[in-house]
């Protein structure tokens, strides 16, 4: 079968081989990216969600530190408020 | 997400230049091989390939055992990736043989040893990823997938010795069924160039690639782990 | 049902007192066999679709006397393989279902003994079934199957597939595709049973010299070995909660 002297023609099998090779990993590359890109986006998206999520505590934390002004400001007003008594008091 | 490290954008880039090099090794360096002309020019790459899903095969066996004995999520990762891989390069092995056979042995498939075996391995691979896709809990999906690559790795050379006592005990029905008969060549220098250059190439491709795989894979693992935390 | 469960408590119970390996592998595969010995749905279930597959090879396979020779030992086997992955994830999903895999992981017992004795259960259920349906293959091909190697190759191949079988078949079960999943996890691997198994079979069904038949029995042994010592050892991972 292989005796003769010049070689079988055989090179459109080899550029199918090739053609198979680059255009196999082409697709494993290009799965690759996508894969990436969308792993990508979804932390971003997640790390987002996660930041949206996480002002309920920020907001505990200014609910938590408004009441000391709130306190504050009654502290004032209840000081205030003798004061006024205390004017309403010296009015009177 | 740290960004990509120098050192493997480097590894990247030259992945990258060697796959040409050997291209144009395979392709043009190389001299005809004189009985089965052009289509010789295959075997580079169909070994390269080969010994890549090798490597990844081997790299996932180690991962699996190494998980099963420190129960450490970043091996799960690493046996993913090295299945992954495997996979894909065994597929593209098995498709450049089949086309190598054609004008040599003068068809698209025989049932010998080797392509048997990697095929089967394709099956093994295919079943191990439908075992993952089909568990929620990431540690239980992490310790089934490393019993499998265990079971699997230890089967595979099993089927391989026993393809390869069927076929020596079984009469060889079609005379080119035994690759060692039809098929074989001597290399002569610009080949051996070319082979070796080949298989060093797709080592540091199976490096570069197994690298990046791994990357993704935590990437992933730390996608999964904010989607539990955002969920509850 | 409610006498079941006692039953199983009591014996839970009983185990925890003699925490010996072998006990409860005898204790469990013993609790398989007496359920599947009042049920029958298992053993019923296997045998009748045996009997199918072989009947469907009869018309697909053209089974004259000169093909009958020669496919004689691929065909038991299809049907063997087939009837064994039916069992095993029949097995495993009852147990899992009526939560009784959960009861034996709580039961003070080593899970070696849970893996030994779901192996004997199985292998019991896939001896009984090939018991059956080699004399009936006999009878319906008037092919002398009574050959003291066959039944030994028969015995060590069913032994490598149970092992490996009931591994995947606990895992198989704990997925969300489990009914689908197990053969195409089991088949692949088990392949060199199979291929084994089916050609020293088919040795000492031509009456092949022992010679010739050694390697294949060999390699059966290796795998019963290997795969049962594996299953072993990794059998804690496949069931910790």
């Amino acid at each position: 079968m292989f005796l003769q002297d010049a070689p079988p023609d055989t090179s459109s099998y080899m550029i199918a081989g090739y053609v198979v090779f680059f255009l196999v990993t082409a697709i494993y590359l290009f799965s690759f990216f996508v894969r990436s890109h969308n792993l990508k986006q979804d932390l971003n998206a997640l790390e987002n969600m996660k930041e949206e999520s996480a002002p309920p505590p920020a907001r505990e934390e200014t609910k938590a530190a408004a009441p000391k002004p709130k306190a504050k400001s009654t502290a004032s007003k209840a000081k205030s408020k003798p004061r006024q008594a205390k004017k309403k008091v010296t009015k009177k | 997400m740290q960004p990509k490290s120098t050192t493997l954008k480097i590894l990247d880039i030259v992945s990258v230049l060697l796959l040409a090099v050997s291209t144009y090794l395979a392709l043009i360096y190389a001299p005809e091989e004189a009985t089965m002309g052009q289509v010789q020019r295959v075997f580079y790459f169909h070994i390269a390939t080969a010994w890549v899903g090798m490597l990844g095969f081997l790299a996932a066996a180690v991962a699996g055992i190494v998980y099963l004995r420190a129960q450490n999520p970043k091996w799960d990762i690493v046996e993913v990736a090295a299945v992954e891989i495997s996979l894909v390069f065994f597929f593209i092995t098995i498709v450049l043989g089949s086309i190598w056979a054609r004008p040599v042995w003068n068809t698209w498939w025989t049932w010998d040893p080797r392509l048997t075996t990697a095929a089967i391995t394709e099956l093994i691979y295919i079943a191990y990823f439908m075992l993952r896709e089909g568990i929620e809990d990431p540690d239980r999906r992490a310790r089934f997938g490393a019993v499998y690559t265990l079971v699997g790795s230890l089967s595979v050379p099993i089927t391989f010795f026993s393809i390869r006592l069927f076929r020596t005990i079984h009469p060889v029905v079609i005379g080119s069924a035994d690759p060692s008969a039809t098929g074989t060549f001597d290399m002569t220098g610009g080949m051996q160039v070319a082979f070796f250059f080949a298989l060093f190439a797709f080592t540091v491709i199976f490096i570069d690639l197994f690298w990046n795989r791994i990357r993704m894979g935590n990437l992933a693992a730390k996608v999964e782990q904010l989607k539990l935390k955002v969920m509850h | 049902m409610v006498t079941k469960s006692a039953r199983l408590s009591k014996s839970v119970t009983e185990r925890s007192t003699s925490p010996n390996l072998f006990k409860a592998t005898l204790a469990i595969a013993w609790k398989d066999l007496t359920a599947e010995y009042r049920s029958r749905e298992l053993f019923s279930a296997m045998l009748v679709f045996s009997l199918l597959v072989i009947l469907i090879f009869n018309f697909a396979l053209e089974l004259d006397i000169k093909t009958r020779q020669s496919v004689t030992s691929g065909v038991i086997w299809v049907t063997f393989a087939f009837a064994g992955t039916l069992g095993l994830n029949r097995s495993m999903a009852v147990e899992k279902d009526r939560g009784c895999l959960d009861g034996l992981l709580l039961a003070p017992v080593d899970r070696a003994a849970i893996y030994f004795g779901k192996v004997i259960s199985n292998l019991a259920f896939m001896l009984i079934v090939e018991i059956v349906v080699l004399p009936v293959y006999s009878f319906l091909y008037s092919i002398n199957l009574f050959n003291p190697g066959l039944l030994a190759v028969i015995l060590l191949g069913s032994i490598g597939y149970i092992a490996v079988g009931t591994l995947l078949a606990s895992m198989a079960v704990q997925t969300r595709t489990r009914d689908v999943l197990l053969p195409i996890l089991l088949f692949p691997v088990a392949i060199p049973v199979l291929i084994a198994a089916v050609k020293a079979s088919g040795g000492f069904l031509n009456g092949d010299e022992f010679s010739m038949i050694l390697p294949w029995i060999n390699l059966l042994i290796v795998y019963d070995i290997i795969f049962v010592a594996i299953a072993f050892m990794v059998f804690d991972y496949v069931v910790e909660e």
